[in-house]
């Protein structure tokens, strides 16, 4: 498998006005082609930090992240972002958001007719065909998520940056949404960067889960292969022993090695205990 | 079951008069009471205006105006029929000039009498909205701008908050020297007075509307900036698709504004500078001192507050029309 | 329509020296007029009906004159319109032109060709002011007081109030109007000083050595300012001294008829831009005026109801119908009830009352003297060149020449062809002072109260 983009070495200092804070610090990642990887951690830890220079949104204090061995310095539709919380433009309808991507994207490349059916298309891969027309207002978060997946489907990006994209639904909706997920990444094999904080969610979708310290100066702690075989079923995989074990690698590494700092007095112990990890 | 269906039967029945009942609540809220509140006021009007003498004579109740508002339409109407004379006046009189001078080309001027009650709504109503326009094409343009460029912003907000707290009037007497000055023309397409009235409007909305576009700008949601950078949106077409329409409930909460001030402070404009319009018809009608001045005042006190209702409605109309959240028009 | 002519330019000789006196002299033909649009100002008095009757009556139509009447907030406003060109022309109070042209104030060269009527103006004090009046002024059989009324008996109530210290506030209408002068004019007959200006030290308030402070209120505002207590008299024209008597808040105590009889009121004023470039428009316009004049004093006043309702509209005065009749049929009334005859209280066309006399203009360039406008003395000379510079009978008699040609005006109603622009020295004055207006120099010397020959604040 090839390299589609490479993250190296990325730090990222932001000016505060209580002097330099090191959000990220060293951090190194290689993803392939097709291959979809979570960002797990707590909050807080940079996960999203990561992702917004992967997107061009940040720009590295050092480092640099190379897409096809060119390297990313700005936003762009071939990195698509699907953002938390839709990010839907709201006096736009479903069909409309989708086609302002699109014709953006495509511009003169596609006729009329052509764009149009590629907005359906990718509406209907998320199932929402039925109300296309509908404005924002007017349909549910999940609903509007799936719009939002739909947008940057078809923007036919490289690599499909997803941002914690059922953080704010509730666990049915969201079981389905990841349901529709696994479905439309079986159909088009897409490379996925998702962050996430749920570690049921980390193991049924990715190919690998990235697991990242704590922050200040966090960075990739772990990294772990999930070698499940596709599709995976929700309900089979609960009983899977090979599921369990990946989760309870997670959960161990969440809630031992990298437990969330609380008091301060123990702030040094943390902070000596990652620089161990680290070594 | 029979009974069940009875009693279905019971409770549709007595859905119909639950119905009924909520048709009478809502009558009674958006009728009744609002013409108990009318009557009243009515009452009590005339009840204290037959109790205030003037050097004018008694204060005109309701009856006094409602005569007046008939005498004015009528002077309305037999002003128009002085203007069709005039017009057939004037076609005889070029007639006969071209037949002893055919080298003469016939010109037909406008009717030179007085304007009317209607004229003067009419006057006042062009007046506001182009000033209002004209504001409007400024600002918006000027509030994105500053509403995208802190630079800029920092630039221009000392600017504007100090001049926002100005009343138009102030700028009134400048603004009639600088047209004066600047505005010569031996056959002006307006009048100046009309450019003074306008003008005084235009500074009267340009701030609020300033100011309010630029917040609504500056407070886009930094998601959708953020989606317009991924499709790397040309400039333009960031401004036109995502910063216009996010700011519009912004833009028009200012406009809404501006336009309830403007109306205000035009009528006093027009008073104070003698500028046709409803202003000047509450002005001449003080300096006459007629015993019919009073209620003529007044009559034309109820207009500019009906008109002053009506273009607010027509804003909050417009604004749910064009804005995609219903709900910014009515806050 | 004799004038329904190919256009042909009236002869214009150019303006030669100072006296600036372009000869209007009549042409065979009078032209079409340059300027058909115009814009005239006015100021809600009933003197302004000469401009009114020749709207109503088609006078400007006839001239093929499109003229559009405008009120117009106070005389300052007015005078401005017509200097910056907001206004084509406009009733004036005979000394604007006059003080434009001088420097005093706005300086523009403003020209009358049209003198717009004879009296008009009266005194009003509040009816407390009167109240102490009355038992200084002696009663006729049927107990009213006997007109004139001097100013002598205010003396004592200015001196009244001088000596508790409450300032003798009183309202005129404008620094060089006519109401100014002759409201100086009858308190400086009766001894009360009205006070001097000193323009060339920066004092234009007219307050200097005051016994009455004298201040400026634009005519419709009279009566509520007085209502108000803002002000304890005042001079205007008419309908502002019967909307007085009508309101109940003050008593006329006297017209300008009594302080000097038949006295040049207001004129007709442009610029001399203006009646260069469009000379026709100028001959033309003064014909409709000397129409409307006539029309006005037509068969003893016969015309006058119908000017009335013509004024009362509210486009125009707007004052009610009463109000207005009041003056305008030949009445005045001074204390509720006391309605007496004065037949010439408002004269627009008899005794050559439209003819612009170089003699009126003096009387108003000697009063400015008088009271300090014109600050330093000036010779005889001076005087009549700026009369000539004014006021324009020769703009006048071209006019009035074509009128009498088509028989619209016969000869005898207009000065004759050789009339020199000065009125026979003049008597009828409230204190019996004669004004010779060749002589204006040695006329000033004849006041007790104001400045004389040599005399420099």
């Amino acid at each position: 498998m090839s390299v589609l983009l490479d993250i190296s070495h990325i730090d990222m200092v932001f000016p505060t006005p209580k002097g330099p804070f090191t959000a990220l610090s060293d951090v190194s990642l290689k993803i392939n082609k097709g291959e979809f990887v979570s960002l797990i951690g707590h909050s807080g830890c940079g996960k999203s930090t990561v992702l917004n220079v992967v997107a061009g949104l940040y720009q590295a204090s050092s480092g640099g992240v190379l897409l096809n061995g060119k390297e990313v310095n700005e936003p762009g539709p071939e990195r698509a972002v699907v953002f938390q919380n839709h990010s839907l433009l709201p006096w736009l309808s479903a069909y409309q958001n989708v086609e302002l991507a699109v014709d953006q994207v495509f511009g003169k490349d596609k006729t009329k007719a052509e764009k149009k059916d590629w907005i359906e298309h990718n509406l209907q891969l998320v199932h929402m065909d039925h109300a296309m027309h509908k404005l924002p207002g007017e349909i549910s978060g999940g609903m509007k998520q799936r719009v939002g997946i739909a947008r940057a489907l078809a923007m036919q990006p490289e690599v499909l940056l997803m941002d914690e994209p059922f953080g704010a639904l509730d666990a049915l909706t969201r079981a389905h949404m990841q349901d529709s997920l696994m479905e439309i990444q079986a159909e088009l094999n897409n490379t996925v960067i998702m962050i996430t904080h749920d570690v049921d969610e980390a193991v049924l979708l990715s190919d690998r889960i990235v697991m990242m310290t704590n922050g200040p100066s966090a960075t990739v702690g772990e990294i772990l292969d999930v070698n499940l075989e596709r599709p995976r079923d929700r309900l089979a995989l609960a009983e899977d022993s090979e599921y369990t074990r990946l989760r309870s690698e997670v959960l161990k590494f969440l809630y031992e090695k990298q437990r969330k700092v609380e008091p301060i007095t123990k702030g040094s112990e943390t902070r000596n205990k990652k620089k161990t990890e680290a070594a | 079951m029979a009974t069940a269906s009875i009693f279905n039967k019971i409770s549709d029945s007595a859905m119909l008069p639950e119905r009924v009942k909520l048709i009478i609540n809502d009558v009674t809220k958006w009728l009744v009471f609002p013409l108990l509140g009318i009557l009243g006021f009515l009452l009590l009007w005339s009840v204290s205006a037959q109790n205030i003498d003037t050097s004018l004579g008694k204060f005109p109740g309701p009856t006094a105006v409602f005569q007046q508002f008939e005498s004015l339409y009528d002077e309305h109407v037999s002003e128009r029929a002085k203007e069709e004379k005039f017009y057939e006046r004037q076609e005889l009189r070029n007639q006969k000039r071209l037949e002893k001078d055919p080298s003469y080309v016939a010109k037909t001027r406008s009717y030179t009498g007085k304007e009317t009650f209607l004229d003067q709504i009419v006057t006042s109503l062009v007046t506001v909205m182009s000033g209002f326009l004209v504001a409007a094409a400024i600002a918006v343009p000027l509030g994105i701008a500053v509403g995208l460029s802190k630079s800029l912003n920092a630039a221009v907000n000392p600017i504007v908050q100090i001049f926002k707290p100005v009343s138009p009037l102030a700028w009134l007497p400048l603004v009639t020297m600088v047209v004066s000055a600047l505005y010569v023309s031996p056959d002006p397409m307006v009048s100046k007075s009309f450019l003074n009235s306008m003008i005084t409007v235009t500074l009267c909305c340009l701030w609020p509307m300033v100011i309010n576009t630029s917040v609504g700008v500056a407070s886009i949601d930094s998601d959708l900036v953020n989606v317009s950078k991924v499709l790397r949106l040309p400039a333009l077409t960031h401004v036109r698709k995502i910063v216009l329409p996010a700011s519009i409930p912004m833009i028009f909460t200012g406009m809404r504004l501006s336009l309830g001030v403007a109306w205000m402070v035009l009528i006093a404009a027009e008073m104070l500078a003698q500028n046709p319009g409803l202003g000047k018809f509450v002005w001449d009608e003080f300096q006459n001192g007629s015993s019919n001045s009073l209620a003529r005042i007044m009559a034309a006190v109820i207009v500019i507050g009906a008109i002053g209702f009506l273009l607010d409605r027509m804003m909050l109309q417009i604004q749910r029309y064009v804005s995609w959240d219903k709900a910014s028009a009515d806050r | 329509m004799k004038w329904l002519k190919p256009f042909k330019r009236v002869a214009l000789a150019t303006l030669i020296g100072t006296g600036m006196s372009v000869s209007f002299a009549q042409a065979e033909e009078l032209g079409y007029p340059e300027k058909e649009e115009l814009r005239f100002g006015f100021i809600k008095l009933t003197d302004m009906a000469p401009i009114a009757v020749a709207y109503e009556n088609g006078y400007f139509e006839d001239e093929g004159l499109y003229v559009t009447i405008e009120a117009q907030a106070n005389w300052k406003v007015l005078l401005d319109g017509v200097i910056d060109g907001r206004l084509d022309g406009a009733h004036m109070l005979a000394g604007q032109p006059i003080a434009a042209t001088m420097g005093f104030g706005t300086e523009a060269h403003i020209i009358t060709p049209f003198s717009m009527d004879l009296n008009g103006n009266g005194i009003t004090v509040s009816n407390e002011i009167w109240e102490q009046m009355k038992p200084n002024i002696p009663k006729m059989a049927d107990g009213r007081p006997v007109h004139p009324i001097k100013a002598d008996a205010l003396k004592p109530v200015v001196e009244k109030y001088k000596d508790e210290g409450k300032p003798f506030n009183m309202g005129m209408v404008f620094p060089v109007s006519t109401h100014n002068y002759e409201l100086r004019y009858w308190l400086a007959a009766g001894g009360i000083h009205p006070g001097y200006y000193a323009p060339h030290k920066g004092d234009t308030s007219g307050k200097i050595d005051a016994d009455a402070l004298l201040s400026v209120t634009p005519p419709p505002q009279m009566p509520a300012t007085l209502e108000a207590g803002t002000i304890y008299g005042y001079c205007v024209g008419e309908p502002w001294n019967q909307q007085a008597v009508f309101k109940g808040i003050g008593v006329p105590v006297v017209t300008d008829y009594e302080i000097w009889k038949d006295n040049p009121e207001k004129v007709f004023g442009i610029t001399a831009e203006f009646a260069e470039k469009y000379p026709n428009t100028t001959i033309r316009l003064t014909r409709a005026l000397i129409r409307a004049a006539k029309w006005l004093d037509e068969n003893d006043n016969a015309n006058r109801p119908e000017a009335v309702k013509i004024l009362s509209q509210s486009n125009y005065v707007g004052a009610d119908y009463e109000v207005i009749a009041n003056s305008m049929t030949g009445t005045f009334e001074y204390e509720k009830g006391d309605k007496r005859e004065v037949p010439d209280f408002n004269v627009f066309f008899r005794y050559n009352a439209t003819y612009p006399y170089y003699s009126d203009a003096i009387w108003y360039l000697t009063q400015m003297r008088r009271w300090g406008q014109i600050s330093e003395d000036k010779s005889d000379e001076w005087y009549k060149e700026l009369a000539a510079k004014v006021y324009r009978p020769d703009i006048y008699m071209a006019a009035a020449n074509s009128l009498i040609e088509e028989g619209l005006v016969s000869a005898d109603e207009v000065p004759a062809a050789d009339e020199d622009g000065f009125r026979d020295p003049q008597t009828h004055f409230i204190d019996d002072i004669v004004y010779d207006g060749t002589k204006p120099n040695a006329y000033i010397n004849k006041f007790s109260i104001g400045l004389k020959a040599g005399d420099k604040l």
